[in-house]
């Protein structure tokens, strides 16, 4: 096998990745898919030759988002995984599903038709640290994969349906 | 039910919600959220009167306090829901210009590149991706809501 240049997964575990090579032209793709996929009003993407990602543990759910393109889930936590043109032999994958994103640095922006117009004023906002009530620091369980490869895991699995929101 | 209600839902149209307000809007820079995001941090706003409309999400108890919901067709990252009033993931509202974030939260955690993102070089798709997406015919669900969803292949 050839050498490891960065692993990464979902949030659950159940999905893992080896990159062997170095990911290429990481950018931030604004437009109003890649935002639907992520939830968010980005995806942050780096991509590599498709043989050089290698599935470590189990494989990702894919969803074809239009007629050539598949976008890789994690379908037991729904992390965003990857990006593919099914023609080209090159996949992205999520930035922020790497082990140490702040590897990877976009270098970009593309689809800026698609940028939300407040976007250039999140670095400004005042920021706030989630404090846990006292004594109850201790009392957080993760079940969040560890940021790095493990040998054994549990991963917690996943439920259907979901709590109607409260109006309070 | 209102006419301003906020509608949203996932990339597929699988799931879809509806809110009757909006409450805090943030950013979340915690290692969970970039993680359940696939991103460089969590957008989220508390939504009030939350009601799904077509399906319901799937959830991962990614703490022992926390349930995230997301998509099971699709994967788009959905709620937070950590007891009190359900968020929502801000890119998944039709009109997510609507919900403009007010504050961080756990900027400790914040990547080192962020605050520079605004400031990169714009770039248009090179040509073979222009042509790729000329003629691109996409399965996302419209930003509105439908009596009827197909959507494309599963």
């Amino acid at each position: 096998m050839t050498k490891i240049f960065h692993t990464g997964g979902c949030q659950c575990g159940a999905v893992r990745y080896a990159l062997h090579a170095e990911p290429t032209n990481p950018h931030v793709c604004h437009c109003r898919m890649c935002q639907k996929a992520f939830g968010s009003f980005f995806a942050p993407l780096a991509g590599v030759s498709t043989k050089d990602l290698k599935w470590t543990r189990g494989v990702p759910q894919v969803f074809s988002s239009s007629e050539e393109t598949e976008r890789g889930f994690c379908g037991n936590c729904g992390t965003p995984l990857t990006f593919h043109h099914v023609f080209h032999h090159r996949i992205s994958v999520s930035i922020g599903s790497l082990d140490y994103p702040e590897r990877i640095a976009p270098a970009n922006q593309y689809g800026i038709e698609g940028r939300m117009p407040w976007f250039d004023t999140l670095a400004g906002l005042p920021g706030k640290e989630t404090k846990l009530p006292k004594g109850h620091e201790a009392k957080l369980v993760s079940r969040q994969h560890p940021d790095a490869d493990t040998i054994d895991w549990h991963v917690e699995r996943s439920h259907e349906g979901h709590r109607q929101g409260s109006s309070a | 039910m209102t006419e301003a209600a906020h509608t949203g839902g996932c990339q597929c149209g699988a799931v879809r919600f509806r809110a009757e307000r909006l409450g805090r809007a943030s950013i979340c820079h915690c290692r969970m959220c970039q993680k359940a995001f696939g991103a460089f941090f969590g957008p989220l706003v508390t939504a009030k009167g939350l009601e799904w409309t077509r399906g319901a999400p799937k959830t991962f108890q990614s703490s022992n306090k926390v349930k995230r919901g997301f998509c099971a067709e699709c994967g788009t990252p959905l709620t937070y829901d950590y007891g009190g009033p359900v968020e929502v993931a801000i890119g998944a509202f039709d009109n997510p210009e609507s919900a403009a974030p007010t504050v961080q939260v756990n900027p400790a955690e914040k990547l080192s590149f962020f605050e520079r993102l605004h400031a990169l070089p714009v770039r248009p798709p090179d040509p073979k991706s222009a042509a790729f997406y000329a003629d691109i015919v996409s399965y996302q669900h419209p930003d509105h809501d439908t009596v009827d969803w197909r959507g494309g292949p599963r």
